[in-house]
């Protein structure tokens, strides 16, 4: 067989491809195909709906969920931020500190996630009460004010969503630094770098390719999330534009609208992910 | 120069002290924020409560333990479907996603574009939506929904997050290597195996770990998908509406239990391994 | 050789798929030709697919509820149900149901029970597309919460059976406001399951005083720990009832005054919840909150100072039913589910488990008998607490409870429309 993969070596990559591809085409795209002809139709679940081709939609849901799409957009930021600063000191310790303990210490980072979501947040709506243990001793030792929150606040849902990305975070990065050659910082050490110089000019941009797949791997997910802001947040000054698009499919049963917005943050996502892909394009030539 | 070279040498160890000091701390302060609704869940699968809520602190009891696999059924099968779902989604995917990163490192095609685009969409799409509309595909093609598609939407959104994290980690994989081996004689197939696949082994296996604990842990896409099926996720969820019983919580213990002893006694296993091979070699 | 670094990122490969290097405006009109070739086959896809009756999920026209009535037939022996986790009586040990054991035992009938539905409308997302498209949706019967049933029989989502002839026990042992609901007229597609008060809940530690009445919600002394739900039906109707406004009344003028009244409230609210009101409120984040019955009296047992009240200007009590979905396998075998838990025994069963309202009044004294029994038995424990199943208000509502109880209003489609976008803009903004 490999004589015979050998003499059809452009096939190759091909045939790598094959399954994979498939199984996007066919349970991804075709479903999304038909998701993009939905947002373009208009109609009530009663009467049916029917494809007018209303590009309208988009103007439409773009107008009227501005502050969501805004606030999500916001808060994917400030948890992408996070959850780098968090993840990459700690990818960095599991890498090159970690020796015979990284994969203990991986696995420790994904641990929690076999404990199902709901779990965790009522674990962490326990820990955060207002009366509970952490705040209400604060509280009682006065160094609170009595009305002080932090559940149903932005920055409980901001939390939720970091704590609930953090691994897909670390995962990356790790996978990046491991196999950044250690003599290379060894060999800019003893060039009379210090440990941040060979740091930021050794480590760092060798790692890029896993600082951009986690920051992507953690602000694409959150800017779509909604569980977070419905179990942690509460009113609209927290709703994310997947809170929008939750009720909007399920509630409102407006399957074109859903679908709309779906597509819109898709999309802008993509623009997003494109001009990141340039700033960080300039930064790895420096190499 | 060499006074030069001393005096950074005397000025380096304080510093590197610190450092190392910081970064393991800052680790250990990691993983307890990671662990810490964990230990409330442990704690409260010791709970005795009254009534069917499992949110103040009533008493101690060993009850639920003691019935664990009986008091539940219906958990027990969510936990197993979750389980299987799990193994199968993160086994096709990870190897339709390795292909598919291998391809797109090492090999010429057309279509490269496409098809990062492709990989990339799942990624990006909200989870009510790629539900919905696989959901609409099933019904169409006349699927029952059951365990089957809940496992097809898994790998679906699995691939792609395989596909981002090994391309992480063959990206600037040194081609040379494997060029030694050729050069000693090997043919391609053998040093793949022999050569790269160990090589990159450690992102493939960090890809499958994060493709496992997504699947075990999904709910807005598996809820549309699953049918007569439960998943562990969906069934708490709907428990969470009555209250969630200390059962849940004593069955996440018990997993990560497991997964603690499974991790020791391999880390255990492998150090024995390493000794009994290499007695003689020094660990970084 | 090639060089790694250069032609592996996902960076560069997207990047190159959006600018390629340099745009001249012939690569860019090229490729926006390219890219409408693409996106106008992709839209004439669903049009072939429509054609072919394969459409995306809501695009079938609603089938019509004509197609006569189920029931009358022999069951086949096996029962695919859906219901509400935690809903059915539940072994402690063994985590059976003897219901479903009694059940199977006597009727021969295997009862594949899944705790599958969630949220209403999150089921019904799930089962909408196989309904739409005139298919079945794998369950023979499903528990959907009474506004749901409302709007499925509306939408011809429903099977129609006579109950008189299929289920004589509801006839003969049900209470009567369970009978002939404005939801379902004459029972024709449901029959209840379990029942619940909306109404009020809080912690007097907390409130400091009394809670009577919707007003006590406004009160701007609660600000921050005061929790609506985010069902309009429920929030509305109590804004409604605060209003003078009898749900089932209600006019699109009455909607809006409600609605502002809501609307003025906002800023108090804490949050609008589903079912996570319950560790708030346990846990004191939330002081008073609009709430289930079922949950306070669960939540009693861990701390009995909470309570629940009825709001002075009147609470909704609503209804979980059993019903059939459209294009059900087995829809004998549900209906003699249905006449079975209805003999008052089952019934009172089941809510010495669940602990909601049992459409069946005789069960209570049952359930008398039964602490009187675990008391002799030496159970102190058990007969306590069946015995404050019995005496509970919040799971035998006296006759007084029940005059100042409502149903919800069921909504046409346009009044739905109406509701849902007026409540949105409160709670999302």
């Amino acid at each position: 067989m490999a004589a015979w993969l050998r003499r059809r070596r452009g096939l190759i990559p091909y045939l790598f491809l094959l399954p994979g591809g498939l199984w996007l085409v066919v349970f991804f795209v075709l479903p999304m195909v038909t998701m993009a002809s939905v947002a373009l139709q208009e109609g009530t679940l009663g009467t049916g709906f029917t494809f007018t081709f209303n590009i309208g939609v988009f103007p439409e849901v773009l107008g009227r969920y501005d502050e969501q799409f805004l606030r999500s957009l916001l808060y994917a930021l400030v948890v992408t931020i996070l959850t780098m600063a968090i993840g990459y000191p700690m990818a960095y310790t599991i890498a090159f500190r970690g020796g015979r303990y990284k994969n203990v210490l991986l696995l420790l980072v994904i641990l929690p996630f076999f404990t199902s979501f709901i779990i965790r947040t009522i674990s962490w709506k326990f820990i955060l009460a207002d009366q509970g243990f952490v705040l209400g001793t604060l509280k009682d030792i006065g160094l609170l004010d009595d009305g002080f929150r932090l559940l149903a606040t932005p920055v409980a849902v901001i939390s939720g969503i970091t704590y609930n990305y953090l691994p897909f975070v670390v995962l990356p990065l790790y996978v990046a630094l491991e196999k950044i050659d250690p003599r290379l910082v060894e060999a800019a050490t003893d060039l009379y770098a210090s440990r941040l110089q060979a740091f930021l000019r050794v480590t760092l941009p060798l790692s890029i390719s896993g600082v951009f797949a986690g920051s992507l791997l953690a602000f694409i997910p959150a800017a779509g999330d909604y569980i977070n802001a419905e179990l942690l947040g509460g009113t609209r000054e927290t709703t994310m534009i997947g809170n929008v698009v939750q009720t909007l499919y399920l509630t409102n049963n407006d399957y074109p609208q859903a679908s709309a917005i779906s597509l819109i943050l898709m999309v802008g996502l993509i623009i997003g992910v494109v001009i990141y892909t340039r700033v960080l394009r300039g930064q790895e030539l420096t190499v | 120069m060499a006074a030069n070279a001393s005096a950074q040498g005397s000025l380096r160890r304080p510093r590197r002290d610190l450092a190392s000091a910081i970064l393991p701390a800052f680790t250990g302060l990691v993983v307890l924020y990671l662990m810490l609704p964990i230990l409330v869940m442990i704690v409260f699968g010791f709970n005795d409560p009254r009534g069917r809520f499992n949110f103040t602190w009533q008493g101690f009891t060993l009850e639920h333990y003691a019935n664990i696999f009986t008091s539940q059924p219906r958990m027990n099968e969510a936990l197993i479907n979750s389980l299987i779902v799990a193994v199968v989604s993160t086994l096709v995917a990870t190897v339709l996603g390795t292909l598919i990163g291998l391809a797109l490192t090492r090999y010429e095609f057309r279509g490269r574009g496409p098809l990062n685009l492709l990989i990339f969409l799942p990624i990006a799409t909200p989870e009510v939506v790629l539900g919905a509309s696989l959901l609409a595909l099933f019904v169409s093609a006349g699927l029952a929904r059951d365990i089957t598609t809940i496992t097809i939407a898994h790998i679906m959104f699995n691939i792609s997050y395989v596909v981002v994290t090994v391309r992480a980690r063959l990206a600037g994989f040194n081609r040379s290597v494997e060029e030694a081996a050729m050069d000693l004689g090997a043919d391609e197939w053998t040093t793949f195996w022999k050569v790269t696949f160990p090589l990159i082994f450690p992102g493939i296996l960090a890809a499958a770990m994060l493709a496992f604990a997504f699947s075990i842990d999904d709910f807005v896409i598996t809820q549309f998908t699953a049918g007569v099926d439960q998943t562990f996720p969906l069934w708490v969820y709907g428990a969470s509406r009555i209250g969630v019983p200390p059962e849940v919580n004593v069955m996440g213990t018990i997993i990560f239990v497991i997964a603690v002893v499974g991790i020791v006694g391999w880390t255990l296993l492998q150090r024995r391994e390493q000794l009994v091979a290499e007695p003689t070699r020094t660990d970084r | 050789m090639r060089d790694e670094q250069r032609d592996s990122s996902i960076e560069r490969a997207i990047a190159r798929a959006f600018n390629g290097g340099r745009y001249s405006r012939r690569t860019f009109l090229r490729r926006a030709g390219k890219g409408a070739v693409v996106a106008g086959s992709a839209l004439t896809l669903p049009a072939i697919l429509a054609a072919c009756g394969i459409g995306p999920a809501g695009s079938g026209s609603p089938t019509a509820s004509g197609g006569g009535l189920v029931g009358g037939g022999e069951p086949a022996g096996t029962l695919i149900f859906a219901n509400w986790p935690l809903y059915i009586d539940q072994d402690e040990a063994t985590g059976e149901s003897a219901t479903l054991q009694q059940f199977e035992e006597e009727t021969e009938i295997a009862v594949d029970y899944n705790e599958a539905i969630q949220d209403n409308q999150e089921f019904f997302g799930t089962i909408q597309p196989a309904l739409a498209g005139s298919q079945d949706t794998g369950w023979d019967m499903i528990v959907p919460t009474d506004w749901m049933v409302g709007k499925m029989i509306s939408l011809g989502y429903l099977e129609a059976f006579d109950v008189a002839a299929s289920v004589p026990n509801f006839v003969a042992n049900a209470a009567d406001t369970y009978k002939n609901p404005s939801y379902d007229p004459d029972n024709a597609h449901s029959v209840p399951w379990q029942s619940g008060i909306t109404g009020i809940a809080y912690n007097p530690e907390l409130t400091g005083r009394e809670i009577t009445s919707f007003a006590d919600l406004l009160d701007p002394e609660f600000e921050g720990r005061v929790g609506m739900f985010s069902e309009v039906r429920d929030t509305c109707s109590l804004a409604l009832l605060h209003n003078g406004v009898q749900p089932k009344d209600a006019v699109e003028a009455d909607v809006r005054a409600a609605m502002d009244v809501l609307r003025e409230q906002a800023p108090l609210v804490r949050g609008y919840y589903g079912n996570e009101y319950a560790q708030e409120l346990a846990s004191g984040s939330l002081a008073l909150t609009m709430a289930w019955s079922g949950d306070v009296f669960q939540l009693q047992f861990d701390n009995p100072d909470l309570r629940f009240v009825v709001p002075e200007a009147g609470g909704i009590l609503w209804v979980d039913n059993m019903t059939i979905p459209k294009g059900a396998q087995h829809p004998n075998d549900a209906l003699a589910f249905m006449d079975f838990v209805f003999r008052p025994e089952v019934a009172a069963q089941i809510t010495e488990y669940v602990n909601y309202i049992c459409p069946v009044p005789g069960s209570q004294e049952i359930i008398q008998t039964h602490a009187q029994e675990a008391a002799d038995g030496g159970d102190q424990e058990t007969a306590d607490y069946l015995t404050s199943v019995a005496e509970s208000e919040l799971v035998f509502p006296s006759e007084e409870m029940l005059a100042n109880l409502h149903s919800y209003k069921v909504l046409t489609e346009d009044e739905e429309e109406l509701w849902n976008s007026l409540f949105q803009e409160i709670t999302q903004g």
